[in-house]
C-alpha cells in the first residue's frame, strides 16, 4: 500500500514545557545550593557560578586569567597532578567566562564523584596562581588571541560591542594583547579573594543526585569563605556610534554584524521580541536566511538574536558574506526589518516560529544538564523557576498584530549601529 | 550500553530502532552509504553539494525544514569522506512527521534549477567562510593531497576548489541521487520511547513502497603503501608556523584502530597527556598541540599536530615532537597511564550518549561499520589494548617513511 504523502502527519504541540524543579539547600556559609535530579544515567554535573566576569575587573584580562588557572597549582597539587587526576578518573572540567560571570564546571561518572569533588575543592579552595603557570598561560592566550585576530567574525564582533557600548565600557571594551603581560599572581590572588566566596555565587548540581553526593558537594561548597557580595562596578555612559569598518586586506568575505541595545530579560517585550527575532533570524528557514542565503546565495549563514548581560540587552544580527555583496546584503537586512514594521506576520510563519520556539524549550530542557543551565540562567536574571511554562505561554499567545507593534517600536533604522569587517573597497 | 533491534526492509532499508523511556523526545537518523570518496576526481565537493539539495524540495514537501519546525524539531546534516548523514530531533507525538519527510525526499526529490544554482553559490561562500577566510583553513586542502596520492581521501569533502562546485550540472545530480539515494544503500535509526515493532511498522509505512535502486559496486582505488618521508612547506599571513605530521594507519574495523586510538589519547587527550604536559607546559615549545585519527572508514590517519611558541625554530619542534613518537616506540607505557586513558575513553563514551540524537546517530554510524554489535563493545576493545601492543603500534606508524609533513609557516616568524 502506497502512503499518502500528500499531506504532513497530524502534529502535537504542548502548551507546557514541564521543567523538573530544582530543590535549594542553602548551607553554613549561606551559598545557595540547587540539585537537579535525574536517575537515568550514572552521571553528575556540578557548576559554580561566581559574579566574577570580565566586566567585574580591575585590569584586563584578570577576570579570565583567574578562572583558567584555578586547576594550574593548588595547596596539595602542582597543575600536572590535577590534570592527572581528572583524566584519571574520567572527569571533565571546564571554565567559562562571560562579562557577568564565571562559571566552574566538573562532570563525572557518579563512580568518581569523591575522588573529583576532592579536586574541585582544592582548585576552588585553594588555588595558588603559580607565576610559571601564568605565563606559559599568558603566552599561549596572546598567539590565540592573534589567531582569532585573524577572523573577520571575532574582529567584528569586537568592534560590534566597542560601537554598540563605547570602547572604554566593560561591555564594549577590548584589549590588545600584549596586556597580558601585566597580569601577576597578586592581581589574580586578589580578585580571586573577593569573588569567589558564597556571598558572590551560587552552585548548581544535576544528575544522579544520591542524599550522599548531596551531602558531599554542600560541604564542598561550604567551605568557601562567606565573603560579601562585591559592589556592582559603576559603568560609565554609553557611547554608541551608528557606523564602524575595520578593513581586513585580502579577505574574501565581508563580517556584518547590526544590532541595537535594547532590555535586560525583565522588561515586558522581552518575550515576544525573542518571537519577533527570531521571525527575522532565529532559525534556519528565518526571513534573514530565506533571503541571504536562499534567495541571494550571499551566505553560508546568518543569524539574528537577543544578548542578554546583566545590566544591558541587545539584538544582534551576524553574518558573513562574500564581500562584493557586502553593501546589499545590509541593504536586505534593514528592508527585512522595514517589511516587519510594515506588514504582519502571516499566520503560518508565526505558527511555525512559536513550534519551533517551543521545540527548542522542549529540547533545551530534555535531560538533568538542559535544565541545569535553564536554572543557572533563571538564577542570574532572578526570573524564578517558573519562567520556562510563562515563555511558552506567553510565546504561544503571541499575535501578528503585537509583533508589527513591537517592530515599529524597537526596529528604527536610526537606532541601529552597522559593522563591517572586510576587504573594503 | 545502548540496546537495539534491527530489521531489513525488502527494498532493503535497514532500520534500527532504540527504545528510551526516559524522554519525551525522539530523534531519527538517516545515512546514505555515499561520501567524497565516491566522486569524481574532476567534480570534487559533489557529495556535500548534494546534501544541501536534498533540502530544496520533493515531490510533497516544497521546503524541508518548515514541516519539521511545525512539529517543534530540529535537523540538520553533514557529509563525510565515506557516508551522509541526516537528522532530525523533535517531540516524539511527532515523530511521524521525520518519517514522512525523509521518506518523500528518498522516493521522489524535486530538482529545481534555481535550488541548483542557490546551493552552489551557498557552498562556494561555505568554501570561502570556512577554508579561505580563516587563519590555517585551508590546512586540510594542503594535507590530503600530500598524504594521499591515489585514494579519493586525497580530496576535502568540501572538494579540491570552488570551481568545481561552482560547475556542477543538473545531470549529475539526477544521476548521483539514482545511484546513490536509495532504500538499498541507506540506514535509518531510530531513537524514542516507542516499541521497536512500533519503529518497524512506521518503516514499512513511509519507506516500504520505495523501489530497492541498483546494485552498487564500489571502484575505489587503494593507497600504495608510502615509501619514503612526504614534506611540504607553505607560507601564510597567519601569526604563529603550525607543523602537522600525518601518519597512515589501519582502518576503521581494523583491531588496530583501537591501538591508534590509544596512541593518539596518550599523546594528547586531555590536560595530562605528554605532548600538552611536555611540549606546551612543561617546555613551552608550542602553544597548542593535538594527535588525532580522521576515523575514516578505509585506511585513514593518525595526525599529529602543533602550533610554535614565538621563537621556537620548525626544527625543534618537530624533533620535539618525534623524540614524543620515539618515546611511545621505546619506553613501554606505565600502567597507570594506560588505565588513565582507558577510563577516559570509557567516560567520553558514555558522555556521548546521553540523548536521543546521539544514541541514534551512534547505531547508525556502527551499521555502517558493518558490526553493529561494535556500538557496545568498543570500550572492551579499546580497554583490551596493552603495553606491548602500543609499542609495536607506535613502531608501525610512527616511522619517517610513513610520514607527511605539513609545515605552514607564519610570514611573521620571529626568527
Amino acid at each position: 500500500m502506497k502512503p499518502d504523502r500528500t499531506r504532513q502527519p497530524a502534529l502535537v504541540i504542548p502548551d507546557r514545557v514541564g521543567m523538573p524543579g530544582a530543590t535549594v539547600h542553602t548551607l553554613a556559609n549561606g551559598m545557595e545550593l540547587y540539585a537537579v535530579q535525574s536517575t537515568a544515567q550514572h552521571l553528575l554535573r556540578v557548576s559554580f557560578v561566581f559574579r566574577a566576569g570580565s566586566a567585574c575587573q580591575s585590569h584586563p584580562f584578570v577576570a579570565s586569567a583567574t578562572a583558567n588557572l584555578l586547576g594550574e597549582g593548588t595547596a596539595r597539587y602542582t597543575a600536572a597532578g590535577i590534570a592527572d587526576r581528572l583524566d584519571f578518573y574520567g572527569s571533565y572540567y571546564d571554565v567559562s567566562l562571560d562579562r557577568d560571570y564565571a562559571v566552574v564546571t566538573v562532570c563525572c561518572l557518579s563512580k568518581f564523584l569523591p575522588q573529583t569533588l576532592e579536586v574541585l575543592g582544592q582548585m576552588l579552595l585553594h588555588p595558588t596562581f603559580p607565576e610559571a603557570e601564568l605565563r606559559t598561560y599568558a603566552d599561549k592566550r596572546k598567539q590565540q588571541l592573534a589567531v582569532e585576530r585573524g577572523k573577520v567574525s571575532f574582529r567584528a564582533r569586537e568592534l560590534f560591542a566597542a560601537s554598540l557600548f563605547g570602547p572604554e565600557h566593560p561591555y564594549g571594551v577590548s584589549y590588545d594583547a600584549a596586556r597580558y603581560d601585566e597580569l601577576t599572581p597578586e592581581l589574580l590572588r586578589d580578585f580571586y579573594a573577593r569573588h569567589y566566596t558564597a556571598a558572590n555565587g551560587f552552585v548548581v548540581a544535576s544528575g544522579r543526585i544520591t542524599p550522599a553526593a548531596l551531602k558531599a558537594i554542600g560541604a564542598l561548597a561550604a567551605g568557601l569563605p562567606a565573603g560579601s557580595a562585591v559592589p556592582v562596578p559603576v559603568f560609565p555612559a554609553v557611547a554608541q556610534v551608528p557606523e564602524a569598518f575595520a578593513a581586513q586586506p585580502g579577505a574574501v568575505q565581508s563580517a556584518i554584524r547590526i544590532g541595537r541595545r535594547l532590555f535586560t530579560r525583565d522588561h515586558p517585550d522581552f518575550i515576544p521580541m525573542q518571537v519577533l527575532v527570531t521571525v527575522l533570524g532565529g532559525y534556519f528557514g528565518s526571513r534573514l536566511v530565506a533571503n541571504l542565503r536562499e534567495e541571494r546565495g550571499y551566505t553560508y549563514g546568518v543569524f539574528a538574536a537577543l544578548v542578554n548581560l546583566d545590566r544591558e540587552g541587545y539584538m544582534a544580527i551576524a553574518t558573513e558574506v562574500t564581500a562584493d555583496a557586502t553593501d546589499d546584503a545590509v541593504a536586505q537586512v534593514f528592508a527585512e526589518m522595514e517589511r516587519l514594521r510594515t506588514e504582519p506576520v502571516g499566520d503560518e510563519e508565526l505558527e511555525a516560529v512559536r513550534n519551533i520556539m517551543t521545540g527548542e524549550v522542549m529540547r533545551l530542557v530534555d535531560g538533568p544538564f538542559g535544565v541545569a543551565d535553564v536554572t543557572i540562567e533563571n538564577i542570574q536574571s532572578g526570573s524564578g523557576p517558573d519562567y520556562v511554562d510563562r515563555f511558552v505561554a506567553a510565546v504561544r499567545g503571541v499575535t501578528p498584530a503585537q509583533l508589527q507593534e513591537l517592530a515599529r517600536r524597537w526596529f528604527d533604522p536610526a537606532a541601529f549601529t552597522t559593522v563591517v569587517v572586510g576587504p573594503g573597497k | 550500553m545502548i540496546s537495539y533491534e534491527k530489521h531489513t526492509l525488502a527494498n532493503g532499508l535497514t532500520v534500527i530502532a532504540h527504545r528510551d523511556r526516559s524522554t519525551p523526545m525522539a530523534a531519527t537518523n538517516l545515512i546514505y552509504k555515499v561520501g567524497a570518496r565516491d566522486e569524481d576526481p574532476g567534480r570534487t565537493g559533489f557529495a556535500h553539494l548534494f546534501e544541501h539539495l536534498m533540502f530544496s524540495g520533493s515531490r510533497n514537501v516544497p521546503d524541508f525544514d518548515t514541516p519539521v519546525q511545525l512539529a517543534g524539531g530540529e535537523n540538520n546534516a553533514f557529509t563525510g569522506n565515506d557516508y551522509t548523514d541526516y537528522y532530525i530531533t523533535l517531540p516524539g507525538d511527532n515523530l511521524e512527521t521525520a518519517f514522512w519527510l525523509e521518506s518523500d525526499r528518498m522516493a521522489d526529490l524535486s530538482f529545481d534549477p534555481k535550488g541548483l544554482e542557490v546551493q552552489r553559490k551557498v557552498v562556494v561562500e561555505e568554501f570561502n567562510q570556512r577554508y579561505l577566510n580563516q587563519p590555517y583553513g585551508d590546512l586540510w586542502l594542503l594535507l590530503r593531497p600530500l598524504a594521499y596520492k591515489k585514494h579519493p581521501y586525497r580530496w576535502a569533502t568540501i572538494g579540491r576548489t570552488p570551481d568545481h562546485i561552482a560547475g556542477a550540472t543538473m545531470a549529475e545530480v539526477k544521476a548521483f541521487y539514482k545511484r546513490y539515494y536509495n532504500p538499498s544503500n541507506a540506514i535509518l535509526s531510530v531513537a524514542g520511547d516507542l516499541s521497536p515493532d512500533r519503529v518497524f511498522a512506521l518503516a514499512e509505512r513511509w519507506f516500504g513502497d520505495i523501489p530497492a535502486g541498483e546494485r552498487l559496486v564500489r571502484h575505489i582505488p587503494a593507497e600504495p603503501v608510502q615509501s619514503r618521508a612526504r614534506r611540504q612547506e607553505v607560507e601564510r599571513d597567519v601569526p604563529a608556523t603550525v607543523i602537522t605530521i600525518a601518519f597512515h594507519m589501519a582502518a576503521r574495523i581494523d583491531m588496530d584502530f583501537y591501538v591508534c586510538d590509544v596512541l593518539s589519547d596518550l599523546l594528547s587527550n586531555g590536560n595530562s597527556s605528554r605532548l600538552f604536559r611536555r611540549l606546551v607546559q612543561d617546555e613551552r615549545l608550542f602553544t597548542s598541540v593535538n594527535a588525532y585519527l580522521t576515523g575514516e572508514l578505509d585506511p585513514g590517519l593518525l595526525v599529529v599536530t602543533g602550533r610554535l611558541a614565538d621563537g621556537v625554530s620548525v626544527k625543534a619542534g618537530e624533533e620535539a615532537l618525534w623524540r614524543e613518537l620515539r618515546r611511545l616506540q621505546t619506553e613501554p607505557v606505565p600502567a597507570r597511564e594506560l588505565n588513565k586513558v582507558r577510563n577516559k575513553y570509557e567516560s567520553g563514551v558514555i558522555f556521548g550518549e546521553i540523548n536521543v540524537m546521539d544514541k541514534a546517530m551512534n547505531l547508525g554510524f556502527y551499521e555502517l561499520l558493518g558490526d553493529l554489535s561494535l556500538v557496545n563493545r568498543e570500550v572492551d576493545l579499546y580497554r583490551s589494548v596493552t603495553a606491548d601492543d602500543v609499542r609495536y603500534g607506535a613502531q608501525e606508524v610512527f616511522r619517517e617513511t610513513n610520514s607527511s609533513t605539513l609545515i605552514y609557516r607564519s610570514k611573521h616568524e620571529t626568527r
